[in-house]
């Protein structure tokens, strides 16, 4: 078996793992660094798996997961100062994203074979979904939109995409996907009843008296 | 028994201060910044906010009591061989702290027997409001001037006051939001929740839609103070929102299962500017009792 194969498989599990445990995290910061180090596994990843089965379909992957790795990493950074300069500067850094995505996101739809250019364009706008839902406040809007992400993702990694070669199914980048979902349905099992919580904690008086 | 004395911060009403013998020394607002107009004697609450509503342009100013303001307040009691015990708003948010302090220094060597105290509440609006009342209840009790600072400074540490905004406009006049977040969050629909932290203005979070944030704040504030909801005090306030505010006032006393005696609050043009018309605001704060044997 092709050893970049092996190697991205390798990376692909460390990648479900920052996964999971990142949509298990309520606070934000912790959160997105969680997010970001996945990014940097994922990125690896569709690196060399693109190196076991040709660049040309995975250009777009390796360019969303860079893409996604220095996102998360200047989040995490911005909601942990959490001041309204550190705000504006990600609201600004968001909408400068946004505009690089569909930059991107053009070319890698009009590189993309054309029987396969309406995945390409789901991709886009799932993740563009997602990006916007990650920066929004509360749990909810970053979790459902990851699940109509991670749906188109896990296509884009199957032979409706990946159209030639040996290796037409990235199994391992399936299971990342899958990951995301199975970490979103835990998410709610487990906090079904205060799924809120994290969004406005109020300061115990009894607490602050004892400080 | 000493005479209190508190900035406009407080939100007493005429009434209020008249009945509980606090001299109110009022905060400054101006339109043009070239007429300046005292806080609740020269112009209304609901006057100052309804012209804010009216003229979306405007962005009024505050300034704070001067020096000499604090000296005029002081004297009639000192000369009626009374202390003095004075509350200020947040050193952080405004300089009446520091003008109140002045004032006591310039009075000392006129009155070396007298004490003025001057406790920086690190509070404004309902919190200054709740600490207040647990200092009127300590003077109505007969504690002693030092007794009273002394608990008083225990008492400041507990209160917290949490506030939400009907819109992100004021707080960009304000320069406490960027151009950007304020024309996102207005087309999100995001109302943020604001918070005092060691007497500076933070932001808590931000949730969409008014009555979610209503919801939210309801059911954490009960959350936090359910505990002790025998020790706390708890205050709701408004900005021409009676409506939402009674609301917000009615379901914390069904989730917390008691009832809030202090009356709902309008907040005035200190944190109001800032804020705007449409704010809802609660504070809690321990009861003084719970820090005296």
């Amino acid at each position: 078996m092709n050893n970049w194969f092996i190697l991205a498989q390798a990376l692909g599990l460390i990648t479900i793992l920052f996964e999971f445990a990142s949509y298990q995290i309520k606070d934000k910061p912790k959160y997105f660094l969680a997010q970001g180090a996945g990014s940097l596994f994922w990125t690896a990843m569709f690196f060399a798996m693109g190196m076991a089965s040709g660049m040309d379909t995975m250009a777009s992957l390796i360019v969303a997961a860079i893409y996604s790795m220095v996102r998360n990493l200047v989040f995490w950074r911005i909601f942990a100062q959490n001041t309204p300069r550190s705000k504006e500067f990600g609201l600004n850094f968001l909408l400068a994203m946004i505009v690089v995505a569909l930059i991107a996101g053009f070319f890698s739809i009009m590189n993309a074979p054309e029987q396969v250019r309406w995945l390409h364009i789901i991709g886009m706008i799932t993740a563009l979904s997602f990006v916007i839902g990650q920066y929004l406040p509360g749990v909810h809007a970053v979790r459902i939109t990851v699940v109509f992400y991670a749906i188109a993702a896990m296509l884009l990694q199957t032979p409706l995409n990946i159209l030639y070669g040996d290796f037409r199914w990235n199994i391992m980048g399936i299971l990342i996907e899958v990951a995301k979902i199975a970490s979103v349905a835990v998410f709610y099992a487990r906090f079904s009843k205060d799924a809120d919580d994290p969004v406005l904690t109020f300061a115990k008086p009894q607490l602050e008296a004892q400080k | 028994m000493f005479q209190l004395v508190s900035d406009g911060g407080c939100e007493f009403t005429n009434e209020e201060a008249q009945l509980h013998k606090v001299d109110v020394v009022p905060f400054y607002v101006s339109f043009d910044e070239k007429t300046y107009l005292k806080e609740s004697i020269d112009i209304a609450k609901d006057e100052y906010f309804r012209r804010m509503q009216e003229d979306k342009e405007l962005f009024p100013k505050t300034s704070q009591p001067n020096p000499q303001d604090y000296v005029d307040a002081y004297r009639p009691h000192l000369e009626a061989g009374k202390d003095i015990l004075s509350l200020t708003i947040s050193s952080k948010l405004s300089g009446t702290h520091n003008s109140a302090t002045l004032a006591a220094e310039m009075l000392k060597e006129e009155f070396p027997d007298r004490a003025i105290v001057v406790i920086d509440t690190l509070n404004s609006a309902l919190g200054q409001n709740l600490i207040l009342r647990e200092v009127v209840k300590m003077r109505d009790a007969g504690y002693s001037l030092q007794e009273t600072a002394e608990v008083t400074a225990k008492v400041l540490r507990t209160t917290k006051i949490y506030f939400t905004l009907d819109t992100l406009e004021y707080l960009k006049k304000g320069g406490r939001v960027g151009p950007t977040t304020a024309l996102v969050g207005g087309i999100l629909g995001l109302r943020p929740v604001l918070h005092l932290v060691d007497g500076e203005v933070e932001q808590l979070e931000s949730v969409r839609g008014r009555k979610k944030v209503m919801q939210l704040m309801e059911e954490g504030i009960a959350k936090a103070v359910k505990d002790d909801k025998e020790n706390i005090n708890l205050c709701v306030g408004h900005i021409l929102s009676e409506e939402d505010g009674l609301s917000l006032k009615a379901s914390l006393e069904k989730s917390i299962g008691t009832e809030i005696t202090t009356p709902l609050t309008e907040v005035g043009a200190t944190i109001g500017t800032h804020t705007g018309p449409g704010a809802l605001a609660v504070a809690y704060c321990m009861k003084y009792e719970t820090f005296v044997s």
